[in-house]
């Protein structure tokens, strides 16, 4: 995983195979303490106590296709080599959340990536599930909430709105970081 | 149309949309449509999945192939990533590999059009006892 949107698109397909119907993405920026918090909250079926301890190992897996599990362990890798931490809350039933701490002023810090290509992508292939994805950085945010997207009878199922779409979530978060003009984080 | 910031414009690209697309109605019935599933798992991800995908979706459009393209998780073919399952109407699901932009278009000219096999199937329906 070379930037964090593939990281998102990763540990959303965690989401949407416990079977979420609401997934909450967040990208939230402090530049006075420098960190970078990533967050996936699902509620999905979530893990027991055993299952979350053992996520962190690549042969842990709860497929029975392939022996090893690697998203997971991928994601506290890169936060780990960046001065960050990946903690895992889970209770059965009731959902999980994933959050990846990054420390920004860490030479190793992942870039964003195409965070708009891959959440145009995710909400097209998964219609029935509510997605919000919220970005802030210190105090300016842009959220996308796919319920709004339905309400104002956005359909993505066409290649033109999902340029469309892709391009309202860039313009928005270009916005957003050129506020921030210490950092040229975003990659597109 | 320059720019789409606000939640309005969208709406507006969205209506410009809808009236070229009523022109050209899609097939109700699944069965009749062409299925493209990427698969997206760590290992797809990791070797380009998105592009595959994007492209798939762009180009089946372009060349006004009705298909739905759409998303799947690991077949157990991380060796061969990223893979894409086509299933033709009324035929077998089959499995590519190694496909990047190149052979997407290859897949969509020659299997998709015209249903002639190209390189990169990867063996999946061997029946075990």
């Amino acid at each position: 995983m070379i930037d964090l949107a593939m990281h998102m698109m990763d540990i959303v397909q965690n989401s949407l195979r416990a079977g979420a119907g609401k997934i909450e993405i967040e990208l939230l920026e402090n530049s006075r303490d420098h960190t970078l918090q990533f967050r996936v909250k699902d509620d999905g079926s979530g893990m027991d106590g055993e299952t979350v301890k053992k996520l962190g190992d690549p042969f842990f897996t709860t497929r029975t296709i392939r022996k090893v599990g690697l998203g997971v362990p991928f994601l506290k890798m890169t936060c780990e080599q960046a001065g960050g931490a990946l903690s895992v809350f889970s209770e059965e039933g009731a959902g999980s959340v994933v959050e990846a701490v990054y420390r920004t002023d860490h030479p190793d810090c992942l870039p964003l990536g195409d965070i708009a290509g891959y959440l145009v992508l995710l909400l097209r292939a998964n219609p029935e599930v509510h997605f919000r994805f919220t970005c802030r950085i210190d105090k300016a945010e842009f959220i996308l909430d796919s319920d709004v997207l339905k309400e104002q009878q956005i359909e993505l199922e066409h290649p033109q709105m999902l340029a469309a779409v892709k391009e309202y979530i860039r313009g928005n978060l270009r916005e957003i970081y050129e506020k921030q003009p210490s950092r040229g984080f975003l990659c597109m | 149309m320059d720019g789409i910031k606000t939640l309005a414009d969208l709406k507006k690209k969205q209506e410009e949309v809808r009236y070229r697309m009523s022109l050209r109605d899609r097939a109700e019935d699944p069965d009749s449509l062409v299925q493209v599933k990427v698969a997206m798992a760590t290992c797809g991800i990791a070797s380009g999945a998105k592009e595959v995908m994007e492209f798939f979706i762009e180009e089946l459009d372009k060349r006004k192939i009705d298909a739905v393209v759409t998303q799947t998780g690991c077949m157990g073919y991380c060796f061969a990533e990223p893979t894409v399952e086509i299933t033709l109407p009324g035929r077998e699901p089959m499995v590519f590999g190694y496909v990047d932009t190149r052979k997407a278009d290859a897949i969509i000219e020659r299997y998709i059009k015209e249903g002639e096999l190209v390189d990169g199937i990867i063996p999946r329906n061997y029946n075990t006892i």
